[in-house]
C-alpha cells in the first residue's frame, strides 16, 4: 500500500519531517505509539513478538498497512535493555515483559559495582531492537518516520534493583548509584549509536524519573540529564533526530530542553508548571514539539471511534496555533490489548480535522 | 505530658521527617524503656512524622524518594513500639485489604496509598503485587474488611479489578464492601464501567475517598 493516501500530498515521512520543522505539512501527522498491540495483528503471542525481531518487524509492518500510522515506534518494552545487563525477565504471553522482582541483579548498594558494560551489538534484547530499526527501514523508511527507543540510565537501573530500592539508594547510596549509571550510559549511547546506522530516523530517550510525579528537577539533573546529554549527542552525531518521550505528570520541560534538546517530546500531562493543555500549548508548544496527548487507555479501551474523533479534534485545535509543530499521538504506549479500530479513528481524525488550511 | 515525653514523641517526629531510621528506633526503644505508652508514641511521634512528610510532598519539598525514605523510619519506630501497645488502648479501625491486581507488579502508587492509609488510621492488609482476584475477596471476607483497594498501571490487567467486583456480586456480598481503583490507565469512566464504588487519582484522594465512604 502506497503511503502517501488518497488527497493527501505528503509522504508519512515527509509529514513527519515538515512538522518537526515547525511547518506547516499537508495535515497533522498521527503517530499512536502503536507497538505491542502489533503482536495481535500477526496472531502471535506477545512474549514471541518481544524476542523475535524479525516477527516484530514483520507484525509493525502489517500494524503499519492496516492502521497507516506516520512513524513506527520500536518500543517493546522496558526490560530490554536490563534483560542484557543480567536482569531475570519475565514474558507473559499475553503482556509486556517485566523484571523478576524476586530476583532482582542489584539487591544491596554494594551489587550497583556487578554492572558491566554491554555491548549492543552483541547483546540478545538491545540486538534485537537495532535489527527491527533497521528492518522497519529497509522497507519503510523512505516514506514513513522511523523512530528507535531507549530507556534512560535511570530507568534501565530501576528495571534491575527495583524502582522502589533505587529511588531510597539515590538518597542512601548517591555515588554507587552514579558509577553504575555511568556503566550503563556507556551502552546506551552504542544502543542508540546502532539504531540510528541501522537506519532510524530519531531515537526517542525515555527519562522516566523527569517529571514531578517522581524526582525534585534538581535530583534528576544530577543523576540522569547529563547523561542523557551524551545519549542524545550521540545520536544527533550519527545524524539523527532526537526525540524524547515521558509519560509522567508534570515533566520539567525545561530541564529537558537543557539537557536533550530533543525535536519533540511525546507526553501524556501538561508540563510542569501548566494546569492546562492550552497553557501548554501557549508555554512550550512553540518552543518544542509536542507528541500526545490522547489517554492510552480511554483510546485503546474506552472510547468509540466517534469520542476518539472529537477527543482527536480537540487537541489538534489546542494546538493549532504552533505553526505545524504538533503530531498527534497517544500520551504513552497504544494499550497492547487496545481496539485497533482505535488507533484508525486517530488517524482517521488527523485526517478529518488535521488538515491544514 | 512529661517533658521527657514530649521530647521523645517530638524526636520520632523529626526522626520521620528527617528520614533517620535509625534514630526512629532509638527513640522507640527509650519510649518503652521510660515505659511510656507506645500507641501514644505512635500517635503523637510517628504518625505526626509522617502526616508532615506528606505535607512537604504537596508542597513540593519532598519527592517519592523522600516520602519512602520518611515512611521506612515510621515503620522501623513502629515495629519497635506495636509489640508494646495496651490491647485496652487498640481502638477499633476500618479495615483496608490492598494489592495490584494479577499480572501487574508495579506496586509504587500501592504502596504510597498504604502508607497514606494507615496514617491516617487505617488498619491495612497488604496483600503485594501480582494478586489474584479471589485473594482479595477471600481476604477481605477473612479479615472483615470495609474496604478493598486495587491497583495496577498496566491497561492489559486493568480487567482483573472488574472480575473482583464480579467475584463480589456472584458470591452475593457486593454490598458488604466498598472497592476503590487507582493506578494510571485508571480512570472514573472505568470505576463506573466495572462498578466500583469509587476512583482516586493520587494518594491523598484516595485517603479521602476512603474515609468518606466508610464515614
Amino acid at each position: 500500500m502506497a503511503n502517501t493516501h488518497k488527497n493527501e500530498e505528503m509522504t508519512s515521512l515527509e509529514r513527519i519531517s515538515t512538522a518537526l520543522q515547525y511547518k506547516k505539512p499537508d495535515r497533522v501527522p498521527v503517530a499512536p505509539l502503536f507497538c505491542g498491540a502489533s503482536h495481535r495483528v500477526l496472531g502471535i503471542t506477545y512474549d514471541t513478538w518481544s524476542l523475535d525481531a524479525a516477527l516484530a518487524t514483520k507484525s509493525l509492518l502489517a500494524a503499519h498497512e492496516i492502521i497507516g500510522f506516520d512513524a513506527f515506534v520500536t518500543l517493546v518494552d522496558l526490560s530490554v535493555e536490563a534483560y542484557d545487563f543480567g536482569q531475570a525477565v519475565i514474558f507473559p504471553k499475553n503482556s509486556t515483559g517485566y523484571p523478576d522482582y524476586n530476583n532482582l541483579f542489584i539487591r544491596n548498594g554494594d551489587d550497583y559495582l556487578k554492572v558491566k558494560y554491554v555491548d549492543p551489538l552483541q547483546s540478545r534484547r538491545m540486538k534485537s531492537v537495532i535489527d527491527i530499526c533497521g528492518g522497519l527501514a529497509k522497507a519503510r523508511g523512505h516514506d514513513t518516520g522511523v523512530i528507535g527507543f531507549i530507556y534512560g540510565p535511570l530507568g534501565v537501573l530501576s528495571q534491575m534493583r527495583g524502582h522502589e530500592d533505587l529511588f531510597k539508594d539515590l538518597i542512601r547510596h548517591p555515588d554507587r548509584v552514579l558509577e553504575a549509571v555511568e556503566t550503563i550510559n556507556g551502552t546506551l549511547v552504542e544502543y542508540a549509536t546502532a539504531q540510528i546506522r541501522a537506519g532510524a530516523h530519531s531515537v526517542c530517550i525515555d527519562p522516566l524519573y523527569s517529571s514531578a510525579s517522581i524526582l525534585k528537577k534538581e535530583t534528576w539533573e544530577r543523576f540522569e540529564g547529563p547523561f542523557c546529554r551524551r545519549i542524545a549527542d550521540s545520536i544527533r552525531n550519527a545524524g539523527g533526530l532526537v526525540t524524547m518521550h515521558n509519560c509522567g505528570n508534570g515533566v520539567y520541560f525545561d530541564a529537558i530542553l537543557k539537557w536533550i534538546n530533543p525535536v519533540a517530546i511525546s507526553h501524556a500531562y501538561p508540563a510542569y508548571g501548566c494546569k492546562t493543555w492550552e497553557e501548554h500549548a501557549a508555554v512550550w508548544g512553540n518552543k518544542v514539539v509536542s507528541m500526545g496527548h490522547s489517554d492510552p487507555a480511554a483510546t485503546g479501551i474506552e472510547m468509540t471511534p466517534e469520542e476518539i474523533i472529537e477527543d482527536c479534534r480537540a487537541q489538534i485545535e489546542t494546538f493549532s496555533g504552533c505553526n505545524g509543530g504538533y503530531i498527534l499521538s497517544t500520551g504513552c504506549e497504544f494499550p497492547p490489548n487496545g481496539n485497533l479500530l482505535s488507533a484508525i479513528a486517530m488517524i482517521k481524525a488527523g485526517k478529518i480535522h488535521g488538515v491544514y488550511s | 505530658m512529661s517533658g521527657v515525653k514530649e521530647l521523645l514523641y517530638k524526636d520520632l517526629e523529626e526522626a520521620v521527617v528527617e528520614m533517620d531510621e535509625e534514630r526512629a528506633v532509638e527513640t522507640a526503644k527509650r519510649v518503652v524503656e521510660e515505659g511510656f505508652d507506645a500507641y501514644d508514641a505512635i500517635e503523637k511521634g510517628l504518625a505526626v512524622g509522617m502526616e508532615r512528610a506528606g505535607q512537604l510532598f504537596d508542597e513540593e519539598e519532598y519527592f517519592i524518594p523522600e516520602l519512602l525514605m520518611c515512611s521506612d523510619a515510621m515503620y522501623a519506630g513502629m515495629d519497635i513500639l506495636r509489640p508494646h501497645i495496651r490491647q485496652e488502648n487498640v481502638a477499633v479501625k476500618q479495615k483496608v485489604v490492598i494489592g495490584v491486581v494479577q499480572g501487574d507488579t508495579h506496586d509504587i502508587g500501592k504502596n504510597l496509598v498504604k502508607i497514606m492509609l494507615e496514617t491516617s488510621g487505617f488498619d491495612v492488609t497488604d496483600l503485594g503485587r501480582d494478586i489474584p482476584p479471589a485473594r482479595f475477596v477471600e481476604t477481605a471476607k477473612k479479615i472483615d474488611a470495609g474496604i478493598i483497594a486495587l491497583s495496577t498501571l498496566m491497561t492489559t490487567t486493568m480487567d482483573g479489578m472488574g472480575e473482583v467486583v464480579r467475584n463480589l456480586i456472584e458470591q452475593g456480598i457486593r454490598d458488604k464492601f466498598k472497592v476503590i481503583v487507582g493506578g494510571g490507565p485508571i480512570s472514573q469512566g472505568f470505576a463506573d464501567r466495572i462498578g466500583a464504588d469509587g476512583y482516586a487519582h493520587n494518594a491523598a484522594d484516595a485517603v479521602k475517598l476512603a474515609k468518606r465512604l466508610v464515614a
